[in-house]
């Protein structure tokens, strides 16, 4: 019988050094934002993000930011592109070719919750087209997950259509709904009926802070029913683009408050972050059985 | 030759295989049948002695369904709802004219829906030559070694009645040394990808191997040659952090490009799978094994048949044996994991499976398993699956956990 190494290496990236921190990066390729981050990386609780950024796509090419969002991140850091040990990239980023590997999006949400509060074993990723609640052990490994259909109802990109419609801006939307008083909710399950059901609302002169809290209301409720299927308790991280909403984060916490909904500012990161450190993780594992891959030189 | 004109050449290759999968005319069997003359039969999955067809001057061709480009109109109400999709789309040829090449098509015994093809074939077809080849399913040699030859000299026979050469001895040696060839170079490239996959994308090594079921021999034999070495020389390939899988289930109706991309987009490389199965179905030469004994060519495809064949679901033998012959596939190829691929409603692998999934349970291997037709469109499910099962491989492979 050969031998086959499973994982052969190559030329390109810096062998891990025995003491030395590895430089890792992330790339979370989503469908309406790019997000990346760059990470120090010393072993376990020993791992220091050194830059994290967000770029919007804005109908541009998803690998033609990711490529810009990843130099940008790496400059932010002052780190080359040589010296990176790992480049991993999560969500749609399964064509970038300067990646070294890839690992899906409830696993490095997972990952990157975990880092953000390491107090929590549940986060919700709430990105622009779909929603995933995501269970973990205390080394971030999923233990369940569940996740919505693919009615984009209740995601982020709903929301923004909807904002569109109101004419107000993304960053608007939480201190509106906020400031509602009489909420008025919402089909819950289809966007099609969900967007009649807002165009009834302004006609009907219904205030944008109700529409919006409404909306909220219906997608809270969605994704706390999502929390409690995947059977999550005590403190969950919401992370994704919608973790900035300080709306839908209150809509939720109304909505079930046996639950500890939390965001932190770096949530929308958790995907780029999570796949950077797991990047730390499989470098280390590769030098371990004396292997390389290349980091993003390619 | 430089970097970038490797990477041309490669492209070029790949454009002319794409267009060879894509044809569901069978043009090139066409284009062959005007240049020679010679007879065109066609054989459906799994396996065909293929030598046989050669020495008397017939051209074989692989007839692996109707993929997922051609639209079922008839074929549908030929086999209700719960039988596989490949009969369907075979019948949709058929009926359609794409197979109007073909001067007869053999069945090889693989399950009650390809004998059921067969009878319809026959009504369907009655000018043409409609053969269901019946293997052994004894493998001793004077039970269905002799069951299997006259079977071979029948089928010899139908061939010679309409227009092959007869079977000649000298012939079928030298064919048989043509096909020892061919298996030679695809195993090498089978080799390459377990060493090296990221050289060998497994959807570009399905389409070499695709093209072996429509091309001549000798044709194919250089072609998987050339793609060899075009893809040493493309400097542009380099290996990514992704788990090596087995992926088994998928010896008769095929599985779509798409998929098999999407596997292997998802974090996965193929290491070793069972696509497009003729090629690899008698395990080493033929010649080679069975020189020393006594007997003629024909004998040697005889016994190659009961001696060199894969462990497959459409063998019956002995479940364990089958169960560690995985587990050595699994050793052999490097692989973490191993993906059940299987058709949907396809008895043969489905019924197999809870016996190699207890073999591979046993060794401690990692597996997961989903269902397609050759028609899938849609793979979003798959790819997260997959993905998330290379996922597991890479970070809690061997974590006790």
């Amino acid at each position: 019988m050969t031998a086959i190494d499973p994982h052969p290496a190559s030329s390109g990236a810096p062998a891990p050094e025995p003491g030395r921190p590895l430089l890792t990066a992330g790339v979370d390729v989503g469908s309406s934002s790019i997000k990346a981050a760059v990470f120090e990386d010393g072993g376990p609780g020993r791992e220091r993000m050194l830059a994290g950024i967000v770029e919007r796509l804005r109908r541009r090419d998803p690998l033609e930011v990711a490529e810009v969002t990843f130099d940008k991140a790496l400059e932010m850091a002052g780190v080359e592109r040589g010296a990176l040990h790992y480049v991993a990239t999560t969500g749609e980023g399964e064509h970038v070719p300067f990646r070294t590997g890839h690992f899906y999006g409830m696993t490095t949400h997972a990952r990157g919750g975990l880092f953000l509060d390491p107090e929590v074993r549940a986060v919700i990723d709430i990105g622009a087209l779909h929603t995933r609640a995501v269970l973990m052990d205390g080394r971030a490994k999923v233990l369940g997950y569940r996740m919505t259909s693919q009615c984009a109802s209740g995601s982020g990109q709903f929301l923004e259509n909807i904002c569109r419609y109101l004419g107000v801006t993304i960053q608007e939307i939480g201190p509106l709904s906020l400031a509602a008083d009489a909420p008025e909710l919402c089909s819950s399950i289809c966007a099609v009926l969900a967007e009649t059901d807002v165009i009834n609302m302004v006609s009907r002169g219904v205030s944008i802070s109700n529409i919006l809290r409404g909306i909220h209301d219906s997608m809270a409720g969605r994704y706390v029913k999502l929390l409690v299927a995947a059977g999550a308790s005590g403190r969950v991280l919401v992370t994704g683009g919608l973790s900035r909403d300080e709306g839908l984060l209150q809509a939720m916490r109304d909505a079930n408050d046996a639950l500890d909904i939390r965001a932190h500012p770096d949530s929308i990161l958790a995907g780029a972050i999570g796949a950077a450190l797991w990047g730390g993780f499989r470098a280390r594992k590769l030098a371990e059985r004396g292997l390389s891959l290349s980091g993003g030189g390619a | 030759m430089t970097g970038t004109g490797a990477t041309t050449a490669l492209a070029s290759l790949l454009q002319r295989l794409e267009a060879l999968h894509q044809d569901k005319t069978f043009g090139v069997v066409r284009d062959w049948k005007a240049r020679t003359g010679g007879l065109a039969v066609g054989f459906m999955p799994v396996y065909v002695p293929r030598e046989l067809l050669h020495a008397m001057g017939v051209l074989p061709v692989g007839v692996l369904g109707g993929g997922d480009s051609i639209e079922i109109i008839r074929g549908d109400a030929y086999y209700q709802s719960y039988i596989c999709h490949l009969p369907r789309s075979t019948i949709e040829l058929g009926l359609n004219g794409s197979l109007d090449c073909l001067d007869g098509m053999l069945f090889p015994a693989t399950c009650d829906v390809i004998r059921n093809l067969s009878g319809m074939w026959m009504m369907q077809f009655p000018d043409k030559l409609v053969r269901y080849l019946d293997v052994p399913q004894d493998f001793a040699p004077d039970v269905g070694g002799a069951f299997y030859r006259h079977e071979l000299l029948d089928i010899a026979g139908e061939l010679a009645r309409r227009g092959a050469r007869p079977l000649d001895d000298a012939a079928l040696r030298a064919s048989i040394a043509v096909y020892d060839a061919n298996r030679r170079a695809v195993e090498s490239l089978y080799e390459l990808r377990r060493r090296e996959p990221w050289r060998v994308p497994s959807d570009e090594l399905y389409l070499v191997m695709y093209a072996g079921m429509l091309l001549p021999v000798e044709e194919h034999t250089s072609l998987v040659e050339e793609y060899r070495a075009a893809v040493c020389a493309d400097a542009a390939r380099r290996p990514l952090d992704q788990a090596r899988m087995l992926v088994t289930g998928s010896f008769c109706e095929q599985p779509p490009l798409g998929l098999i991309r999407t596997l292997e987009r998802a974090g996965c490389y193929i290491v070793d799978d069972d696509f497009v199965a003729v090629h690899r179905w008698i395990r080493g030469d033929v010649l080679c094994a069975g020189e020393s004994a006594a007997g003629d060519a024909l004998d040697l495809l005889v016994r190659a048949y009961l001696e060199q064949g894969v462990p497959s679901a459409i063998r019956y033998i002995d479940d364990d044996r089958k169960g560690r012959d995985l587990v050595e596939r699994v050793q052999r190829s490097g692989a973490e994991g191993v993906v059940f691929c299987a058709p949907s409603f396809c008895d043969p692998a489905l019924l197999d499976q809870p016996m190699l999934v207890g073999a591979l349970d046993a060794a401690g291997i990692p597996w997961t398993a989903f269902k397609y037709a050759e028609n899938t469109g849609q793979f979003q499910v798959i790819r997260e699956q997959a993905g998330t099962f290379a996922d597991s491989i890479k970070l809690w492979s061997g974590a006790g956990a």
